[in-house]
């Protein structure tokens, strides 16, 4: 046990030392502003299930059979996060991490470096989770009324939920080590995220929310009340944690010992086989990974033809930067589940606009198409947002340790900084605009709005990449071992929440005009000098807002990375 | 070629490099010792325009550094003291992308490259991704790709690290070619026996501060060593802290 307790002392100690100020800087506003987004998150959860719940209780009967049918489905839900987050740090801690060839250098059996790892993957994966859990079954607690046993039954749960799924994906990630060839262990989270975008488009193709809005298809209620009393299969560990929180509630407790004592049985075997195969298993796995890795994909070649003549227009250092980023970025086998999860989101993003029944809605549909197609203005550059944060925002941190090379190169900071602007915003540029056409298209909205739509995207989006670009570069971390997790550092979030500013000032700028433009449109009339005025003002205004984010974030992203 | 003028990094809480002035001469090759945490790479990478001064001139050709950084980089070949690079790029891709940016003539480059490959025997796995390179192999590639654009000064920080025997010589003679040439060379090593065998001139820096330059036989002089190899002159240079 001492060992264990060594090999976790660095990263204890890391955690520790991260707190003290970093170079004579105080770590407060940090602390501060991931205080206060966990407080918000944290508060809303409680809020809105509060609500529901107590909704749910004003229902005879149904009330409590949808609050419990919610308790499951919470349950499955959390499951298969945790299940997918254990697995992908499980991958990250056990064959991935830099530090693992000094580990396993040390005299010490290679069965603890895989405990300990272990028990910071399952740390690592599950704090969120059981963090904002609480909100959801304090609601639960406050409305049934339950006594201080139920939070201590929920608490014990859903760590033993944590340990059971990190268990299970602990050994699903010894087996992918032992099957797969010498360094393929990354393709797994290629599988993974095909998996996962499949899972996604099967759960969207099968569920149809879009129904609901169909009177004729509440003509089985009682088959669907039916459906939703029916229990889950008694073999699943979902199920046990499910039965005790719920007996719990009620103040069952025979049944809620019994299922907690199944649940905590379950994970404690779970880990002692992990243990076990990873005596034999862990060892061969980790020197597998260390191999070379072989190139998955063999280089295509045609006779006179070659791609990067297609960038042959740029200046030659630009086309150089160029060819080099889209190269090591479709060579990083890493990216490719991101770049199925975006795709998948985007698809199901324009599926949402295909299916929504407009020719049922009561409220007048010309004005409805309209006022879904500016809301879809919001919507399309958060969606963007998303993609930027996850691709654009990490760029410059992606250098990593060879940023060195672009230092001594003969090419300014400025230079550089903006070859990275232009290489994502020109794909970023034509994806908003297809998106928000094809949506528009699928609403059958007015010319106007279609135009506004376009020209307001065509603004947002150099001001997102900017932003990113820029506030990527500020807060660039060129030692970290996986620069994609950038976007969850200090920067990264600063960067969502003045993205959601700009955008939300955006959207809140152009409201007033263009509900006076559409109006007037629709009423033949033309607008009065004041809302002429007014709106005038607005579109100055949001235009500056976009010209300020698009260039400043660069300027000080220059001057950061230039006193370096 | 190269002038440090006053030169002071302070990285807030360490004083790097103080007041650090020096000259090479075109053609020359400076070797730069001094034990760890001296402050050699730090001079190195403000040298090669990675790092900004805090205080002080370097000036490159001519140029100065912080006036005319892309011009002053363009004259400059640089291999810095770990070989990180691109590792998703081939060898062969990554010269190409170095060419590019050096502004190494199209017609010139594909017999550059490869003479450069067969150079640093890398020809057979220039189609090979980075990551699959040994550690010597990443470095034998840096040096290959700062040569390309035949630079008039050569920067190099810990140059045989990671190097087998063989490499190592060949180094050493293509720098000795390269002075020869009139290319200037400013070395940095912990490995003292290479800058006694390669270097025209040594510079000692210790906690930041230059304590002593020149040839071998003046550094003796300096620490009233007759016949000694440079192991002891640093030893006895270093605990008496003797500035020139």
């Amino acid at each position: 046990m001492n060992t264990i307790l060594s090999l976790l002392r660095p990263r204890i100690l890391s955690a520790i030392n991260g707190l003290r100020p970093n170079n004579g800087k105080s770590n407060w506003p940090r602390f501060f502003m991931y205080g206060s987004l966990g407080i918000i998150f944290w508060t809303g959860t409680f809020i809105i299930f509060y609500r529901v719940l107590f909704y749910f209780q004003s229902v005879q009967d149904f009330g409590d059979i949808l609050a419990m049918k919610l308790i499951s489905m919470l349950i499955i839900t959390f499951f298969t996060l945790l299940l997918f987050s254990n697995i992908i740090n499980c991958l990250s801690h056990l064959y991935l991490s830099q530090d693992l060839p000094l580990l396993h250098s040390l005299p010490v059996s290679s069965k603890k470096i895989f405990f300990s790892r272990w028990i910071i993957s399952t740390f690592d994966s599950s704090w969120m989770i059981v963090a904002f859990s609480f909100p959801v079954f304090l609601s639960y607690g406050l409305i049934y009324k339950a006594g201080i046993i139920f939070y201590v039954i929920f608490l014990a749960a859903i760590i033993f939920m944590c340990l059971i799924t990190s268990a299970l994906s602990g050994i699903l990630v010894l087996f992918g080590a032992k099957i797969l060839p010498a360094g393929r262990i990354r393709t797994i989270l290629i599988i993974l995220g095909v998996a996962m975008t499949l899972f996604l488009i099967l759960v969207l193709r099968f569920t149809r929310p879009e129904q609901l809005v169909n009177p004729d298809s509440f003509a089985s209620v009682v088959l669907y009340l039916n459906s939703m009393q029916t229990p889950d299969s008694p073999l699943l560990p979902t199920t046990w944690i499910t039965d005790t929180i719920k007996a719990a509630l009620n103040g069952e407790i025979k049944s809620c010992l019994f299922n907690i004592a199944l649940t905590g049985t379950c994970a404690l075997m779970l880990i002692f086989i992990s243990n076990i195969i990873a005596q034999f298993a862990y060892f061969n796995g980790f020197s597998k990974s260390q191999t070379t890795p072989k190139r998955l994909f063999a280089p295509v070649k045609y006779k006179g033809y070659n791609w990067e003549s297609l960038l042959n227009f740029l200046p030659r250092e630009s086309k150089a930067f160029a060819v080099k980023e889209i190269r090591t970025f479709f060579r990083d086998s890493a990216q490719w589940p991101q770049l199925f999860l975006m795709a998948a989101l985007i698809a199901i993003y324009i599926y949402n606009f295909s299916v929504l029944p407009l020719d049922n809605f009561p409220i007048k549909a010309v004005y409805l198409q309209n006022l879904f197609s500016f809301l879809n203005i919001g919507l399309a550059a958060f969606v963007l947002t998303a993609i930027v944060a996850r691709f654009v925002f990490p760029a410059v941190s992606m250098e990593g340790e060879a940023f060195w090379i672009v230092q001594a190169a003969p090419v300014s900071i400025k230079r550089f900084l903006w070859i990275k602007f232009f290489l994502y915003y020109i794909p970023l540029i034509i994806l908003a605009e297809v998106l928000v056409v094809v949506s528009n298209l699928l609403l059958r909205v007015s010319p106007f709005m279609m135009f506004l739509s376009t020209i307001t995207i065509f603004c947002l989006v150099p001001a997102i990449v900017g932003m990113a670009v820029g506030l990527g570069a500020v807060y660039a971390d060129f030692k970290s071992e996986n620069p994609a997790q950038t976007v969850t550092s200090f920067g990264g979030l600063l960067f969502m929440i003045l993205c959601f500013c700009l955008i939300a000032s955006v959207v809140i700028l152009e409201a007033g005009p263009v509900y006076y433009i559409f109006m007037a449109d629709i009423r033949a009339q033309s607008i009065s000098l004041l809302q002429l005025i007014w709106s005038v003002i607005s579109f100055g205004f949001a235009s500056f807002l976009c010209l300020l984010a698009f260039f400043y974030p660069i300027y000080l992203g220059e001057k950061k990375l230039g006193i370096r | 070629m190269i002038k440090l003028h006053e030169l002071t990094k302070d990285y807030g809480t360490t004083l790097a490099v103080n007041k650090l002035s020096l000259n090479v001469a075109a053609g020359e090759i400076y070797g730069f010792i001094g034990p760890n945490g001296a402050g050699k790479t730090t001079t190195i990478r403000l040298m090669g325009g990675i790092l900004a001064p805090t205080s002080g001139n370097i000036i490159i050709g001519g140029l100065d550094m912080a006036q005319n950084p892309v011009e002053a980089k363009q004259m400059i070949g640089f291999v810095p003291d770990r070989p990180f690079l691109y590792e998703k790029l081939t060898g062969m891709e990554f010269l190409r992308f170095s060419a590019d940016l050096y502004n190494v003539r199209h017609d010139t480059f594909p017999q550059k490259a490869q003479q450069l490959l067969q150079q640093f025997a890398l020809a057979d796995w220039a189609d090979e991704l980075i990551e699959a390179y040994s550690h010597g192999m990443k470095q034998r590639l840096i040096i290959a790709s700062a040569l390309l654009h035949d630079p008039r000064i050569l920067i190099i920080d810990e140059p045989m690290v990671g190097l087998d025997p063989a490499a190592v010589r060949m180094v050493k003679d293509i720098l000795k070619e390269l002075a020869a040439h009139q290319t200037t060379i400013f070395i940095s090593t912990h490995t003292l026996s290479i800058a006694e065998d390669l270097c025209h001139r040594i510079g000692l820096i210790h906690k930041g501060m230059l304590l002593a330059q020149g040839t071998l036989d003046e550094l003796k002089h300096i620490a009233n060593l007759g016949e000694a190899r440079l192991e002891e002159v640093f030893l006895t240079i270093i605990k008496e802290n003797t500035f020139i």
